[in-house]
């Protein structure tokens, strides 16, 4: 049997974690505290407990839980936390993650495999951390003619695309990165990126297999465009805004998808075509052009356009939820938070803690992104699974379904939508 | 900062827009005039309209640059082009768009842009939806009637190809 380590001495592995800690701690305290402070000089300072705070205090936060609580809550006020952290992408990062792996344990278990399953021992679940490990550690390898420019730029383009896309999407009231009053064009706008990046990257490898794909994916992108479009000018007409959030707030009482069903069929079949997802995914077809316009990225640049393209995934369910199923909206299920905590604290036997500022964060906004995180991950589930079900569809009748009964079909929810506005039922001044 | 905007918008619209007649890889000519059209989208939201440049990112942008670069892609080079270089002819060229530009120039400042107050809010895109149903009807018809036309012509000669070739049609 072998051994990972024959000379292994716990003394020496105790030594080398304590020399890692002092190493640590003096590099911390000689350069990060100095560094902390430095910036800190040109940030701007919220205004906590009355008093401005300044540089010298802004450490004491980790003593004074009467300070660092506010400071959290201004913290998370600004624009920073929006776009790295919470609506925008670490939040939506953290989705497109679990998506990756219930997508692979789904999917086997649809086909009785087992799927992942070694990685950290419970049922693989740690299969998502090693991959992304192996993925940074590899090499990255760029085709000898390769147009290196276009080519190092696209995976990076591509999430950063699929990053303004998410930062369009409202999760819970008043929490949204870019609250454009032309929300959902600024959506239509982002979208047409994708196809550019995609036959620029796939032209740039000087590959065929890449070539194919991505014209596959350019002609694919491009006239499921207008169905997709069309889709939802039926919300549009009903709502009569454009503002993602007023669309969200308008459903209240009632989802979209209840007056036009049409209209979400055709939006949810146009968005497995955008996502180039089975049984669309002709753009990356394994079976005949090894992987489409991926094939020739390797390491890091290949994580980043899976990275962007589960981004991209999560954004099209979230934006199906916020039109047709009603985004943050649902019964108040989330339990106030206990007013004792806010008025005496909380007692921990002889100690009593006081923790001003709580609660963190307001009722509705829990409630409304627990609503919202169930129904996306509902329609992520609806669209992982013809994966494990569908065959891959043909060019013509791909194109064929496009152009000729999509489009159609939009039209007719189209009329349904003006009849409902026009019959005086729905939209503005109707009777429901 | 509306003026470093606006210094930066411009230095990428016209620096992308004079790579794009440039270069000569036409494929990077392209992505510049994807720039300059952006530029441009950029210039509308200085503007306060974000209607109108969401609209020029969405359609010019993500449609006819689109549609540009898959020509260009499926040109080959050598057979379209071949490399005149004429002292003459670059030297009429700029004299020419000196002309223009001046003739256009006085014809955008005689049309009392400077009167035009800054302050006012964004226009909204309802008005602009309200003015082309009511008092602008029949250009609203005019260009159904040219789109719809188009779009039917399209169709048609797409039609009449796939039959000649004799492949399958669905």
């Amino acid at each position: 049997m072998s051994v990972i380590a024959p000379n292994f001495k716990l003394s020496e592995f105790v030594k080398s974690i304590l020399d890692n800690i002092f190493w640590i701690l003096l590099i911390l305290t000689l350069i990060g505290l100095p560094a902390i402070q430095f910036i800190l000089f040109y940030i701007e300072m919220p205004v906590i407990n009355g008093e401005l705070l300044t540089p010298f205090l802004a450490l004491t936060w980790l003593a004074d839980p009467s300070r660092s609580i506010p400071i959290l809550k201004a913290f998370m006020a600004t624009d920073l936390f929006r776009i790295a952290a919470f609506p925008g992408f670490g939040f939506a990062a953290l989705i497109a993650a679990g998506t990756i792996f219930v997508e692979r344990k789904m999917l086997a278990k649809l086909q009785l495999r087992v799927g992942p399953f070694y990685c950290g021992k419970v049922e693989g679940i740690l299969q998502l951390m090693g991959d992304g490990l192996k993925l940074i550690s590899k090499e990255i390898i760029i085709p000898a003619k390769a147009d290196k420019p276009i080519f190092w730029a696209a995976p990076v383009l591509f999430v950063a695309t699929a990053a303004a896309f998410v930062a369009l999407i409202p999760v819970a009231p008043g929490w949204v990165v870019a609250d454009l009053d032309v929300g959902l064009l600024a959506v239509f706008a982002v979208i047409g990126f994708f196809p550019i990046i995609t036959i620029l990257s796939a032209w740039s490898a000087n590959s065929k297999f890449p070539f194919i794909g991505g014209i596959r994916a350019l002609y694919q992108m491009v006239s499921f465009e207008i169905p997709l479009i069309l889709s939802l000018l039926g919300v549009v007409i009903l709502t009569g805004t454009l503002n993602l959030s007023e669309i969200t707030a308008s459903q209240s009482s009632f989802p979209w998808i209840i007056f036009l069903p049409i209209g979400a069929i055709v939006f949810f079949i146009t968005m497995l075509a955008e996502l180039e997802r089975i049984p669309f995914d002709l753009p990356e077809a394994e079976s005949e052009i090894v992987a489409g316009w991926l094939t020739e990225f390797s390491g890091m640049m290949y994580g980043l356009v899976q990275l962007g393209t589960y981004l991209k995934l999560y954004s099209f369910a979230a934006l199906f939820v916020v039109l047709f199923l009603g985004g943050w909206n649902g019964p108040m299920i989330w339990p106030p938070f206990p007013e004792e905590i806010i008025t005496e604290g909380i007692e921990l036997g002889p100690v009593t803690a006081q923790f001003p500022g709580l609660p963190l964060f307001s009722q509705e906004m829990l409630n409304g992104t627990v609503w919202f995180v169930l129904k996306t991950v509902g329609v992520i589930f609806f669209i992982l699974l013809p994966r494990g079900v569908f065959p891959r569809i043909r060019v013509d009748m791909l194109l064929d379904l496009g152009w000729k009964k999509l489009i159609g079909l939009a039209f007719v929810n189209i009329f349904i939508a003006l009849g409902l506005l026009y019959a005086g039922i729905l939209g503005p001044g109707g009777i429901l | 900062m509306a003026d470093a905007a606006f210094l930066a918008l411009s230095v990428i619209t016209i620096g992308s827009a004079i790579a794009a007649l440039e270069l000569r890889s036409l494929v990077y000519g392209s992505i510049a005039l994807m720039g300059t059209l952006g530029g441009i989208a950029g210039f509308f939201i200085l503007l306060d309209s974000p209607f109108v440049a969401m609209f020029q990112l969405a359609v010019y942008v993500g449609s006819i640059a689109v549609l540009i670069l898959f020509t260009v892609m499926l040109v080959k080079r050598e057979l379209i082009f071949k490399k005149v270089e004429d002292k003459r002819r670059k030297f009429v060229g700029i004299a020419l768009m000196l002309v223009f530009m001046v003739a256009l120039g006085a014809v955008i400042l005689d049309s009392g842009i400077k009167q035009i107050t800054t302050d006012e809010p964004a226009v909204d895109f309802r008005e602009i939806g309200d003015d082309f149903l009511t008092y602008y009807w029949p250009a609203l018809i005019l260009m159904g009637l040219i789109l719809s036309g188009a779009v039917t012509g399209a169709l048609v000669l797409a039609r009449r190809v796939d039959e000649e070739n004799g492949q399958r049609v669905n």
